[in-house]
Parts: structure tokens; sequence; C-alpha cells
């Protein structure tokens, strides 16, 4: 076991080490850091602190936005729709507050967090370069003939680097998770320790608990990074090139979502490795994607799906000669 | 004879029906050094790639210290160190940095150990460069350094004075007979380069097109008691030539000024008073050891790629 740890520790080494890895951490903070700014800079009334008579504050944005709705509208047909839209539903959201006896809670670093969840596919990305290299790499360097003879099996070797960017991809994770917070709590403060937001579900809305939402989107977001970095990890052990297995990973990733839809009408659409991986389309207020489709269906899929992408791997990497150039 | 320290069986290789490696059967013993000698193509890496486990072996067995390289890889491949054609190293990372990489993966390897090693190689001074760097000498020698980290028994080097200056391969030629010498590794060197594997080989393996032609011990060819050639640079050409026909009773070339004859080492004295004795004029006598190379030609003849 020490010795499969200090396999992980030699690839966590090799990855560190280069700069490239690095880039991809300060694009990361950079995305966040303006994302910040911008939510900070271009108020759009999220912003809004309310006092201790922070109903009477609400009846009278109520009034005010009522207003401009009523100004939009007379003046133009077509731009005071959008208007109506946007205000209609803070009114909306604002009259829950004042029906549940809610106090709206201030914009802070744990809502901020929560918004960057979408930035997990940043780190798809990011994961997806990294598997597509662990195996790719070693080969263009030529290195792959010190690494494999050596006292320790080829599924050893293999694994090790197949947890190695599971690790980055938590690492990374757990960085967006930190930085996001931290640069949340400097530009807008933190407004207690359990916070909480009103959300629109399906036209209704709800009281969520905000570190709770936190934790459930980015898990159903890293179902979808590990699926394509296992696919781009496959990709990268059989054809042994880190550019096809990225192209290849990275256009799936964004095409896949539109294949499903494009064939949504056929039934065998659901088996579709892109019809399963967005588990959050179960979660309450959502329409599954294919009618009939359920949780325990699409886990199974995926399941099946990885084992497939880790069995092809381990075949490719174990099973095949290391010839020459 | 001591044990083997490697043995090939029967050793074959067949990628799609071609059969690249034709049943290499030969055994290297502790303490020697052998080279395995052939021209580009003829199949010495890819028998170097199934020694060491890359490559499958379609039939026959690698042994190494009595294990089978197909079924006891990790105890056969302990015993081994290794440069397998090029030594690559992970360029982004300092030479240092690559003994300690390949270090890990082998229990037992302590910082002093690398240390040793990097001495051993000369590399102290360059040893936290970059290995990108590095000119092919000193990839060559830090190669050399993460073959040696664990104390193999049996070092197998591709090629290894390739892109060294005459003092990195004198140095080299230099560790290898030293390993092989003080520390019993069974050494085996690849070259497509007579001249060099001659110089630190105890014996040569020849393959050609994926078979083993010939082994031959280095000093029996070169302490040869039969015939050399014999280049005699002399005055009146014709003359000598005949005279010497007469006395030797064999057929004499000429060569511009020179005469050639093919005599005994013995008789090399004889020749020489008696064409002075004759009063011939003799410029120069040059004895052209029949060397490996032309047996080595001889043997190889063209190594056609079918």
């Amino acid at each position: 076991m020490s010795n499969f740890i200090r396999l992980v520790q030699n690839e966590q080494v090799k990855l560190y080490v280069r700069v490239a890895t690095w880039v991809m951490f300060g694009i990361l903070a950079a995305i966040i850091l303006l994302g910040a700014v911008i939510v900070r800079f271009l108020d759009d009334g999220s912003l809004t602190e309310y006092g201790d008579n922070w109903r009477e504050e609400i009846q009278e944005e109520n009034q005010k936005l009522t207003q401009e709705m009523e100004e939009m509208s007379s003046d133009s047909a077509d731009g005071g729709f959008s208007v109506e839209m946007i205000n209609g539903s803070t009114i909306e959201r604002n009259n829950y507050y004042l029906e549940n006896d809610i106090k709206p809670h201030t914009y802070d670093a744990w809502q901020f967090v929560y918004e960057n969840a979408g930035l997990a596919s940043i780190i798809s990305l990011f994961t997806i370069i990294v598997a597509a290299g662990i195996i790719a790499n070693e080969f263009k360097w030529g290195t792959i003939k010190l690494l494999l003879i050596r006292p320790v099996s080829r599924l050893k070797v293999m694994a090790a680097k197949y947890v190695s960017v599971l690790l980055f991809a938590l690492t990374m994770l757990a960085f967006l998770l930190v930085f996001s917070w931290i640069s949340g709590a400097i530009i807008f403060g933190v407004d207690g320790m359990n916070p909480s937001i009103v959300v629109d579900r399906g036209g209704e809305f709800i009281q969520l608990n905000v570190v709770k939402e936190t934790i459930m989107d980015y898990s159903f977001s890293m179902v979808n990074l590990v699926m394509m970095a296992t696919f781009a990890f496959m990709i990268s052990s059989i054809f042994r090139s880190s550019g096809m297995a990225i192209g290849l990973a990275i256009f799936l990733m964004f095409a896949g979502n539109s294949v499903v839809g494009f064939v949504s009408q056929y039934d065998w659409a659901k088996f579709i490795l892109f019809a399963n991986t967005d588990l959050k389309q179960y979660t309450a207020g959502r329409e599954p994607w294919i009618e009939g489709m359920t949780m325990g269906f699409s886990i199974s899929m995926l399941l099946v799906y990885y084992v497939v992408f880790l069995a092809a791997s381990w075949l490719a990497f174990t099973k095949r000669d290391v010839a020459g150039h | 004879m001591s044990k083997p320290a490697m043995q090939l069986i029967g050793l074959k290789k067949t990628i799609g029906k071609k059969e690249i490696i034709k049943g290499l059967d030969f055994n290297i013993h502790p303490g020697e050094v052998f080279g395995f000698l052939g021209p580009n193509g003829a199949g010495k890496t890819t028998t170097i790639r199934m020694m060491v486990g890359l490559m499958k072996i379609t039939e026959g067995d690698v042994i190494i210290q009595g294990k089978s390289i197909k079924t006891e890889y990790k105890e056969a491949i302990k015993q081994v160190g290794a440069i397998v054609e090029n030594p690559e190293m992970y360029p982004f990372m300092s030479g240092k940095k690559n003994l300690q990489h390949f270090a890990r993966m082998i229990p037992g390897i302590t910082n002093e150990r690398i240390e040793e090693v990097i001495k051993l190689v000369g590399l102290e001074k360059a040893i936290n460069e970059k290995a990108g760097r590095y000119s092919l000498g000193m990839r060559q020698r830090l190669g050399i350094a993460q073959a040696l980290l664990h104390r193999p028994s049996i070092l197998i080097l591709d090629e290894p004075t390739n892109g060294l200056d005459p003092s990195g391969i004198r140095e080299i030629r230099h560790y290898i007979r030293n390993l092989a010498e003080q520390e019993n590794v069974a050494v085996i060197v690849s070259s497509h380069l007579l001249s060099e594997i001659e110089l630190m080989c105890d014996r040569i393996g020849i393959i050609k097109n994926g078979e083993i032609i010939a082994i031959n011990s280095v000093h029996d060819t070169t302490q040869q008691t039969d015939l050399k050639e014999v280049h005699i640079e002399v005055d009146p050409v014709q003359e000598a030539k005949q005279h010497l026909e007469s006395i030797l009773e064999k057929e004499v070339k000429v060569d511009q000024s020179k005469v050639i004859i093919s005599v005994l080492r013995e008789e090399i004295p004889q020749v020489i008073k008696s064409l002075v004795g004759q009063n011939y004029q003799v410029y120069g006598v040059q004895v052209h050891r029949s060397t490996l190379e032309d047996k080595f030609l001889e043997l190889i003849g063209e190594n056609t790629i079918e």
C-alpha cells in the first residue's frame, strides 16, 4: 500500500512541477475574482441590504418596481416585456418573504460560493486536460519505458495515474470552494453561518439552506466531471495521444447535451451517457430529459459506462506492447 | 562456469504475420560484458524490450536470475537496470528529481544511494538543472544513473555511447568494465558500432534479421594465431612480388607500391629479413589485424530487411 501511495506521490509531483498546472489554478482564481467584481459593481439590486424594518423596505421596493413596469409598458411594447419578467419575479419573491415572514438574506460569501457551482465545468475542462495527458504524455516523452521496467505491475501504475487525476479534480474543487468563499467574504462580507435563500423552483418559491444546496450542486456536477475525466483517461490509454483525448472529451462534453436533445424522441436515447450525467434532473421541480427515466436508471447506466471506460483503459494499458515511436 | 545471470530460451517475436525475432538462445554470465551487435533494424531493441517485459514474448522465455520475466515479472525485473533506446527523462524536472522519481518506485533506495549514483556517473554539478537542458551525453549518464539506483545484477544498455564524445565514451567504458569486474554485474550492451563494443565487451553476439549468427569471445578473435594480412611498402615492387611468391609459395597481391601477403605472425621477421637480404628497399611494414570488423562485415553481409 505504501508502495501505491509513493506512485500517486510521483504522479502528483510530475503534475505540480509543471507550470501549466499552476496556470490552470491561476485561470480559475481569475475567473472567480472577476465574477465577484462584476457582481459587486454591476449591482442589479440583488445586493440590497435590509435593515430591521425590512418589511417596509420590501414594500417600498415593490411599489417602485410596479411603477417602473407601468412606465415601461406604456413606452414600448416589447421593451416592457423583459422588465415585466424580471420585476415581476422580484415582486413575487418579495411577496413570499412578506407572507412567510422571512427576512431576506443579504448576498454574501455563501451565496457567492453557491452561484460559483457553475464553474465546476471549468474544473471539468482542466481535469480532462490532465486526464488526457497523464498516460499519453509518458509515451510522448518516452518515459513510459522507464516507468514500466520497475517491480510494479502495470495495473498499479495505471491506478496511481487515475487516482492522481481524481485527486487533482478534488484539489481544484476545494480550491474553487475556499477561494470563492474567501474572495466572497472580502468583497461581500459574511452574513451568518447558516444562510438561506429563496429560489424559484418551477414557478414556486421555496426557502433553501445555502450550504446544503451548495454541497448538492457541487456533488451533482462532480458526476459529469468524473465521467468525462474517465472518458478522457480511456482515450489517452487507448490512443496514447493527449490531443485526441482532449479533443474528443471536450467535444463530447459540450456536444453531448445537444446530441441527446436531437434524438430525445427515440426510446434508446436514454441509454446515451449524456442523458444520464445530469442527476439534477431528478431533483424537486425538474423534469427528466426523457420520460420514464429515473434516478436509479441513470445511476445504473453511469456505473455501466464507468466500468466500461476503466476496463478499456486497463486492457489498453496493461495488455499492449510498448513499442517504438 | 557460474550460473547464468540471464538466459534467452528460443525467444521469438511475431508481429502480425512477420517473425521479427526468430528464436534466440544464449546466456549471459555474471561479471561479463556482453555485446549485442547488429545493424539497425536487426532486432536488437525488440529483443531488449522483451528482456525487460515491455513487449510480450511470442514464444520462448527470458530467465533472469532463475526467474521468468513472463511468470515472475516482479522478481525478475528487480534484478534489472536498463536504458531502452534513448535515455528519455522528464524534461521539466531536474536530474535529481528524475532520480528521486524512479527511486520511489522501488523500495529501499536511500538518499545516500541517490547521491552515490550521481557521483558515480559524474553529474554532481548539473544534477539540479532541468533534464531538458542536458546534452545527450549528460542524459546518457543520467540514464545510467537511474538504471543503477537499485544495484541491479544485470544492466542492459541500449546504444549507451550514442551521442557521447570520445572522452565520454571512454568514461562509460570504464564504468561498465568496473561494474562487471568489481561488482560482478552482467552487462548487456547493444550497438551497431563494432569498434566500441570490441573495446568494452568480453563476448559479442551478432544479430542479423532477427537471428543470432555468431557469438564470439573478443579475446579469441584479437589474439588469433591465424593468418595476418601484412602490407609491405617495397621497391621495386614487381620483383619483390615474384621473390615473395617464390619463397612463400602462395599468391602475393600488389597494391600500388605495396605488396600484400597473408602470413602467420611468426613468419613476418623472416619475410622482412629475406627482402632486406635481397637488397629490396623496404619503406614500411604494416600488420593489419584481421579484426572483428572484417569478421562482422563478412558475417553480416548486407542486412536486408525482408
